[in-house]
């Protein structure tokens, strides 16, 4: 059985192939989670705002030759904004306060337990921001942005397989560098 | 918490400890980026933009290629080619066995030509001047002077005005008299073709360029606010000082150009306020008003009957307000213009530029008090600030918790910009200031741009438009915004349709171009009328803007006559005028062609044409498309009004152009330029038959309207709680 938010978007896909002028559809579908993606990646407003204009620009040009192999539309998008960060990365050293973060488990834990994993999870992520780039952006697109191993790969230009390394890689370099993290339970 | 299941990940995650740390990386999300909404709707607008011109490139590759500019690259790289071989061949062959000379030009076959260069003309061996020159023809007639490069291959023909016509097809023959250096005449005449761009749009009137330094708004600290929690100053009108008061109620005023500052009051001054003349300013000073008048350096004095909250000018006369509402001094003392409501806690916020009617809070809210009738309208929703008036009182803004909005005296929101702390500049541009950006932004949330980085809070524009004041750390700092671009003009906006309109007829695509018609503009194209698409031969290869007026402003609305060229061969036959009425849709605010009627066909090529003409209230320019015969001109060339009466004016000739001046055209009166068969060419060729073009009286040509309705749905980037600064 299709997937009707998939068919949707191919269909939307398809139209602007056909007609450039209504990307605009494609562009509000999918441009928060670019932005946001691309603000984790280089942490300034200036930054993020020139990559994402780059990567819906590019997309837009490239449209014609965009080819559906069954992944999402957005996997695409990322992949544009994996390399157009890669362009960047060089210049762009990104900088991040441990404030920055949001811990959805909050509710429930007493509030030290609650204190405790808050700073626990600063501690991860600020870790993140030091792994290699490659780690780094394999783990974002896994763990804040949701994305399949497959659609991952797609972006990262990548097989399946060498994510999942990248992905146990991070994680493992993460848990050896964070051995003084406590669990909270 | 580490109980993490991915079944993605089972296999690389298989550690406890691994899935702990991926549970964390689960847990935690980064809150939502900032995001500036005007960002987000601009790159928008940009991909838009893109995506139109990409549409426009997607024409099939031999209609791009036949299309003009196709044939314009076509033949412009047959020339080079053809003048490259003619080189060659040049260099390959001995005097006296090069056969037949051979014509070749650069912009052979071209469109667009550029109307301010000599017209080259190459052989491929050298030429004999004197049979040459004679040979040449020109059409239109063309006065024109003629040099040769050193090797006498390449005649460079350049007309006596300077310029070539508009608009305008020229074919340039040489004849069969022209002669080798070895007096070998031409087999056949040889003919270049080429037609040249639109005349240059009417200067805008430009902001002056200003120097960008190190420092390129050339801020300048100027003065100490001594603590002032609020900013209360105001521009004298040659925009070269401030009025402040600063937090020790001292009255200044400061240079701006060197900083020298002067007490006008030492202490317990509030709500400066200068006239809108600029010849004096009004304050408050222990609850009376003072009014310095500048020249005399006389201070007058009102003492009104409860102390005075805020000051204003209606005109010439002071305003103030207190704690029961709007007054002025007459001759009978104080007396009140309107009330303010009695009930609740109001406060009187700010009075508008001219008077007219004033801001207060009641209970939170912000109402718009009409000094005239003394009614009140409820502006905003509970706990919105005031934050400023346009500079001629029609509009004003106040800041929501996420917005600040431009609304009109009704309340009723035009648009919506970053909320910000704002000032509305003489030339419509808004200053958005905070703690860490400026930004400048037109009324209707265009052109929003970054000026600079950096504290700038509570800024006022100078009369001038040009400089600002702001408020960083505790000092008063003045600097320069650089301009927005200029806004179009509404016949700027219709060209742009119009344009559009035919670029569809000419493509043949007649659905596209009906989508710039309204109902009216349909009907005038329906089956039996007007054709949308032209077929046949001599068939339509060009079409150009013979004139465009502003005629009307409610709606706005753009009267353009529009010359359809039809070619016969290479050579244009015939031009068939359309006149467009272009007017404003009142819901989407686009222009679409509203009306639309057909001339006579007139064939082209048989003596002067005009190929422009440039209509304002007290002048009309008409270029024609031959070096005319002066002497032909007056008598042969006027104005006359819908009773065929003769206007009375000054006609004058020169390169092409003549000029009808001393006119006092009526906006929206019906006229009629006459060009009579009497006017002749240099070569002596009349004007075919007698040409009328019907105009009405222009209005003025302003910058378009705000386009009530329209948001820019932009929300914060420079967060600050605006102040009534501005008031």
């Amino acid at each position: 059985m299709s997937d009707p938010s998939r068919d949707e978007e191919r269909e939307l896909v398809e139209r602007a192939q056909r007609d450039p002028r209504l990307f605009g559809a494609l562009y509000d579908r999918h441009f928060q989670q670019i932005y946001r993606f691309v603000y984790s990646r280089v942490r300034e407003q200036t930054a993020a705002e020139d990559v994402t204009s780059e990567v819906f620009m590019k997309a837009l040009k490239a449209m014609p030759r965009y080819q559906d192999t069954g992944r999402p539309f957005a996997a695409w998008l990322y992949q544009i904004a994996v390399n157009a960060i890669a362009d960047r990365y060089r210049t762009l050293r990104p900088t991040q306060t441990l404030d920055d973060f949001h811990d959805l488990s909050v509710a429930g834990p007493a509030l030290e337990d609650l204190a405790a994993h808050r700073d626990e999870v600063r501690r991860i992520w600020a870790l993140v921001e030091a792994l290699p780039h490659q780690q780094r952006t394999a783990l974002l697109l896994k763990f804040q942005e949701d994305m399949k191993i497959e659609d991952i790969a797609v972006a990262m230009g990548k097989s399946p397989g060498a994510v999942k390394l990248l992905i146990h890689r991070g994680v493992t370099r993460l848990r050896d560098e964070a051995s003084a993290l406590r669990p909270v339970e | 918490m580490n109980a993490y299941h991915d079944p993605e990940l089972d296999d690389v995650l298989q550690d406890a400890d691994l899935r702990r740390v991926a549970s964390l990386l689960g847990t935690a999300r980064t809150p939502e980026p900032p995001l500036d909404e005007a960002f987000r709707t601009g790159l928008r607008r940009q991909l838009m933009q893109e995506a139109w011109s990409m549409a426009e490139g997607r024409r099939s590759w031999f209609r791009r290629a036949f299309a003009p500019p196709g044939i314009a690259w076509a033949g412009a790289v047959a020339g080079v080619l053809l003048i490259a071989a003619v080189a060659v061949w040049t260099s390959t062959q001995q005097n006296g066995t090069l056969g037949p000379p051979v014509v070749a030009s650069n912009i052979d076959g071209k469109n667009n030509v550029a109307l301010a260069q000599p017209i080259l003309v190459s052989f491929n061996q050298p030429m004999d001047h004197q049979s040459t020159e004679a040979a040449v023809q020109i059409t239109p007639a063309t006065s024109v002077v003629y040099a040769w490069d050193a090797k006498s291959v390449t005649l460079q023909v350049t007309p006596v005005s300077g310029n070539l016509a508009p608009n305008t097809q020229y074919q340039v023959t040489i004849g069969p008299g022209a002669k080798t250096a070895g007096d070998q005449k031409l087999a056949s005449p040889q003919t270049i073709t080429f037609v040249t761009q639109p005349p240059a749009a009417s200067p805008q009137p430009s902001p002056t360029p200003r120097p960008t330094p190190a420092n390129p708004l050339g801020e300048k600290q100027i003065a100490s606010m001594s603590g002032a929690s609020s900013l209360a100053l105001q521009w004298s009108a040659d925009s070269q000082s401030v009025y402040f008061v600063d937090g020790k109620g001292a009255l200044q005023v400061v240079s701006i150009k060197n900083g020298t500052a002067t007490v006008v009051a030492p202490s317990g001054a509030s709500a400066p306020s200068i006239s809108p003349a600029g010849d004096r300013l009004a304050y408050i000073l222990s609850g009376k008003i003072e009014i310095l008048t500048f020249a005399s350096g006389k201070t007058d004095e009102i003492a009104p009957a409860a102390p005075p909250t805020l000051v204003g000018w209606a005109g010439a006369r002071v305003v103030w307000g207190q704690s029961d509402g709007i007054y002025e001094q007459t001759g009978g003392g104080p007396t009140q213009l309107a009330p303010l409501p009695t009930t609740g806690a109001v406060t009187l916020i700010s009075i508008a530029p001219d008077g007219g009617h004033a801001i207060y809070g009641q209970s939170g809210s912000l109402f718009i008090l009409d000094v005239s009738s003394g009614k009140s309208t409820s502006v905003g929703a509970a706990h919105d600030t005031f934050a400023g008036w346009s500079p001629d009182a029609t509009q004003l803004m106040y800041a929501s918790a996420d917005h600040l909005v431009i609304a009109d005296l009704q309340g009723a929101t035009q648009s919506t910009l970053p909320v910000a702390q704002a000032s509305w500049s003489s030339g419509d541009a808004i200053l958005l200031g905070g703690d860490t950006t400026v930004y400048e932004v037109r009324p209707d949330g265009s052109n929003l741009t970054r000026v600079s980085n950096g504290t700038y809070r509570s800024p006022v524009w100078a009369p001038d438009g040009s400089s600002f004041a702001f408020v960083r750390g505790d000092s008063l700092w003045v600097a320069t915004a650089p301009a927005l671009p200029p806004e179009p003009t509404i016949v700027d906006e219709a060209t742009t349709v119009v344009k559009k309109f035919m670029d569809a007829r000419l493509g043949d695509k007649p659905v596209d171009a009906a989508a710039y018609l309204d109902d009216n503009g349909k009907k005038a194209y329906a089956p039996g009328k007007l054709n949308l698409v032209i077929t046949g031969d001599p068939h339509f290869t060009r079409y150009y803007l013979l004139t465009e007026e502003a005629v009307g402003s409610q709606p706005d609305t753009v009267r353009f006559v529009v010359r359809l060229v039809l070619t016969h061969g290479k050579k244009d036959v015939s031009g068939v005028e359309e006149t467009l009425t272009v007017v404003r849709d009142s819901s989407s605010k686009q222009f679409l062609v509203d009306q639309a009627t057909a001339g006579a066909q007139r064939d082209l090529g048989k003596g002067p044409e005009v190929v422009s003409v440039d209509v304002t209230a007290s002048t009309i320019q008409v270029t024609f498309d031959s070096d005319l015969d002066p002497a032909t001109v007056n008598g042969g060339v006027s104005v006359v009004d819908a009773k065929g009466n003769p206007l009375d004016a000054a006609v004058t000739y020169s390169n092409k152009m003549v000029t009808i001046s001393g006119l006092d055209l009526k906006a929206g009166a019906r006229y009629r330029l006459v060009v009579m068969s009497s006017v002749r060419d240099v070569q002596g060729q009349k004007v075919q038959a007698e040409y009328d073009l019907d105009l009405l009286g222009p209005v003025a040509n302003r910058h378009a309207e705000r386009k009530s309705g329209s948001s820019a749905s932009a929300s914060p980037t420079p967060v600050a709680s605006p102040s009534a600064a501005s008031s």
